[in-house]
């Protein structure tokens, strides 16, 4: 395509709302214009461009005018030839974008009947556009939700604020960042002051973290560089999102630097530094419809035994673990099948083999096991970190599943076992110890094996896989929470902007779920069917991240509808707890899989989170649909139930984890 | 002034195991299971109550209170009003702590007067015969360390929980009334978090 016609859009966000009456008089009282807000790049000059969507809104209007105006936006794929047009005739609905990877977009003609012609005047009226480089400031002021406000260079008065009724402002800088300078006014705080574009590479990470509260983020992040650290963890998520994005190198810092810096703010982060070619848009990739999936019923022990050659050996292990992820098992196969899931033992021992491996596992286990009980009270008294583990596990032993009749009354065996493990793991991994939620991993692994040594090395399996959760940093659950960020902004772009807005965009909500695998949130027989199905590694790495998309996908409706706050977030996934159907969150999640990996142009950060063959699929046409529409938010008058709002704007401080 | 109610964070902080979830549903359910799950992550009950004529609705926060966990939970430290050190009668090593749960509040809280800042002392698991704490080593910790409220609760047979709860209560009531007559001496302004002090994000 030739250079002179190339316009891209590099950030879009829709839900942007003029509010004409507060900008100009002789305006109809309450008349709001909503829009989209655009940073494109046009013949190599970066414009910031507002567009009104489609016919103004009265407030009274206001809950329904962001479903429609998703009925709106249809893209059309088209060739990218069409010819050069201004901005301003852009404003007709005949406009056409070029995506970099030569996949074009066209917008179909608002098709609103008599209305669209009379409208389109009135449209363009509230329309604004002008170039990054004639930006001099911008002020970001809160009411509810975030307004900015520009000022051109030329210019003393500033344009019309710009309202964020559905979140997105903190992306927009974001973005704007990567073509200027923003940094705060020495005199105003909510000020950000535009120096001259392409000296990105030269913004610090303060700037990355920042976030409305742009002062004292700063504040906090020079009076200790700790309490800060993942502060800015959305916008973290953005930052990666960024270097994976841009193709402009000249915009970009190296990925070497992005990784450095973020590795200061997030020690151990681990960065993957391949760069995806070509230029992506993550919220425009068209996900395709979520494909329909059935579970099938649990594998009998008839089935099982049929998996098993004469000497023990298990055949056809790759059905055998398909039929397990669809399933799962029947309570009576899981004794056995869960040693080898786990990994204790191995698919293709004999039954000889598994005998001397359990023999010899018996004495290492024993071995340990009489470590910790020679050591004499003398001793412990002398062994603070011993005393703290003991202590702390007789305490939980006693707060774990004391309901499941393994576990309960007192002096129940069960409870020994539990005990007696704990204290074992800990000789096995004295450095990690203890930590509070090993009881609850550990419990239905015993309650299976019925067995103390099985469940010892069955145990020590899964924490193989969970051991990054429970480490001194918290290092797992981090990475996890930035990961989930990442395919939750993928899957649903208005939700993760609602989100962000309520500062819960780095999903702290989630935080039980991933630290012991649903084992709250699920019945005890739902979290033996979600353990085993999810140890069959399929259908892709990182599955449980789906499931908790799955759950989310399901919640998301309403707590957007009732404008929950942080605080209101965070107690209602709580209180999901015991209400979950596990099969019905697993064929969700199966067919969030699906729908991602039959997506053509997946991002490399995505394909690296689930696993998946990174094969480019080149510049295959795909029908790209527009996001959802959020509905925006009630005005702030219309909220006054006491209590919830204030609820919300009470605790409304950022939540950052330290480190 | 009785339309709405003031909204008071507190915050129950302590070592793992001294009961802390346990006071937070005793005081909010009137429940008490000796059984209940070890907290993970973060958790918080709402109750509204009547404290010498003025309504208040505490929002009583329950953390997980072991080490590792401290990453997680002091984020939410912040914006409270009162924090309530909780340790176990019967456990001495939960008693030591107190000094550095109280560190540990005063610095993630970024608490901006910490010598006025309300704390009540929870000594709980009174029910449980083998005392390691005297209740006179723990008021002589509260008076030495900033004469604190000092309350020995059962929340397993529902002793002081109320109480407790109550004087946390007062004890911020009594300091925004001190604030408030700094400034304006004839109002009785029980809507102290609205509009919210943009400074406490």
């Amino acid at each position: 395509m030739a250079a002179s016609c190339s316009v891209k859009v590099l950030f879009e966000q829709e839900g942007v709302f003029r509010h004409p009456s507060s900008d100009e008089d002789g305006i109809e009282h309450d008349l709001l214009i909503s829009g989209s807000l655009r940073i494109v790049d046009k013949d190599a000059e970066i414009i910031v461009e507002y567009r009104p969507l489609e016919d103004t809104v009265d407030p009274s209007n206001m809950l329904c005018a962001g479903k429609d105006s998703s009925s709106v936006m249809e893209w059309d794929q088209c060739s990218g030839e069409r010819s050069h047009q201004l901005l301003e005739t852009q404003q007709s609905y005949e406009t056409e974008w070029d995506m970099v990877n030569a996949v074009s977009f066209k917008k179909k003609t608002c098709t609103n009947g008599d209305s669209s012609l009379n409208h389109s005047h009135e449209r363009s009226r509230w329309a604004l556009a002008f170039s990054v480089s004639e930006l001099r400031s911008i002020t970001v002021k809160e009411e509810g939700w975030t307004f900015l406000t520009f000022r051109l260079r030329e210019t003393s008065s500033s344009l019309p604020a710009l309202h964020f009724h559905q979140g997105g402002s903190t992306d927009f800088l974001d973005n704007l960042r990567r073509f200027a300078l923003l940094s705060e006014s020495p005199d105003d705080d909510t000020c950000l002051l535009v120096s001259s574009p392409n000296k990105a590479l030269s913004q610090s990470f303060e700037n990355l973290l920042d976030d409305n509260n742009f002062g004292l983020v700063q504040q906090k992040f020079r009076k200790d560089p700790y309490v800060t650290t993942l502060g800015g963890f959305s916008k973290v998520t953005n930052y990666i999102y960024d270097a994976f994005r841009g193709t402009e190198e000249q915009h970009q810092r190296p990925p070497e630097e992005v990784a450095d810096v973020l590795g200061e703010v997030i020690p151990g982060l681990e960065i993957n530094q391949q760069e995806e070619p070509g230029f992506e848009v993550i919220t425009r990739i068209d996900l395709g419809t979520r494909p329909q999936v059935t579970r099938r019923e649990p594998l009998s022990a008839e089935d099982w035994s049929k998996h098993q050659d004469p000497e023990g050996r298990m055949t056809n292990i790759t059905h055998l673990k398909q039929v397990i992820f669809k399933g799962g098992l029947c309570h009576a196969v899981r004794k056995e099948a869960w040693k080898f899931l786990l990994g204790y033992f191995p698919w293709e021992s004999t039954l000889e083999e598994r005998k001397s491996l359990q023999r010899a596992k018996t004495d290492e286990y024993f071995r340990m096991k009489l470590q910790w009980k020679s050591v004499s009270e003398e001793q412990e008294r002398r062994n603070s970190k011993l005393r703290d583990y003991r202590s702390l596990i007789e305490k939980d032993v006693n707060r774990t599943d004391r309901t499941n009749r393994f576990y309960e009354g007192i002096d129940n065996p069960g409870l020994v076992l539990l005990h007696d493990i704990l204290m074992t793991y800990c000789m096995y991994d004295f450095d990690l110890g203890y930590v509070q939620g090993m009881s609850d991993l550990l419990s239905p692994i015993l309650y299976v094996m019925e067995n103390e040594v099985d469940a010892f090395w069955c145990f020590v399996s899964f924490m193989e896989q969970m051991h990054h959760n429970f480490e001194e940093q918290m290092q797992g659950m981090k990475t996890q929470l930035i990961q989930l960020s990442t395919l939750l902004r993928l899957l649903d772009l208005a939700f993760w902007n609602y989100l962000e807005s309520q500062d819960s965009g780095y999903l702290y909500f989630c935080f039980r779920w991933l630290l012991i695998r649903f084992k709250r949130e699920l019945s005890f027989q739902d979290v033996l069917r979600l353990w085993e199905v999810m140890w069959t590694g399929l259908p892709c790495q990182n599955f449980h991240l789906l499931v908790c998309c799955a759950i989310l996908d399901s919640e998301k409706q309403k707590i957007m509808e009732e404008n929950y706050g942080f605080n209101e977030i965070l107690k209602h996934i709580n209180e999901l707890s015991m209400k979950l159907d596990i099969e019905e969150i697993l064929q969700k999640a199966e067919g969030i899989c699906l729908q991602i990996k039959s997506c053509k142009d997946l991002p490399q950060s995505i394909s690296a989170i689930l696993g998946f063959d990174t094969e480019v699929s080149g510049s295959a046409p795909t029908d790209y649909e527009s996001a959802p529409a959020l509905r925006p938010p009630p005005r702030a008058d219309a909220c006054s139930n006491g209590h919830l709002r204030e609820t919300s704007s009470h605790n409304s401080c950022k939540v950052a984890f330290i480190s | 002034m009785t339309s709405k109610s003031a909204l008071l964070k507190v915050i129950l902080l302590g070592d793992g195991g001294v009961g802390k979830s346990s006071l937070m549903n005793r005081y909010v359910t009137n429940k008490f299971d000796s059984h209940l799950f070890h907290t993970i992550g973060v958790e918080f009950l709402n109750k509204e109550l009547e404290v010498d004529g003025h309504h208040v609705t505490l929002q009583i926060w329950d953390t997980a209170g072991q080490e590792r966990f401290r990453s997680l939970r002091t984020p939410f430290y912040r914006g409270s009003d009162c924090c309530l050190l909780t340790f176990s009668v019967d456990d001495g090593q939960s008693f030591h702590n107190l000094s550095n749960w109280k560190k540990e509040f005063t610095y993630y809280a970024d608490v901006k007067d910490p010598d006025n800042f309300p704390f009540v002392v929870l000594g709980n698991k009174l029910d449980v015969p083998e005392r390691q704490v005297s209740g006179e080593d723990a008021r002589q910790w509260c008076r030495e360390n900033g004469g604190h409220p000092y309350f020995e609760t059962s929340a397993k047979d529902a002793t002081n929980v109320a109480s407790a709860f109550e004087e946390a209560v007062r004890r911020i009531l009594a300091l925004d009334d001190r604030a408030d007559h700094l400034i304006h001496t004839n109002t009785v302004d029980l809507q102290r978090k609205t509009p919210p002090d943009p400074s406490c994000c």
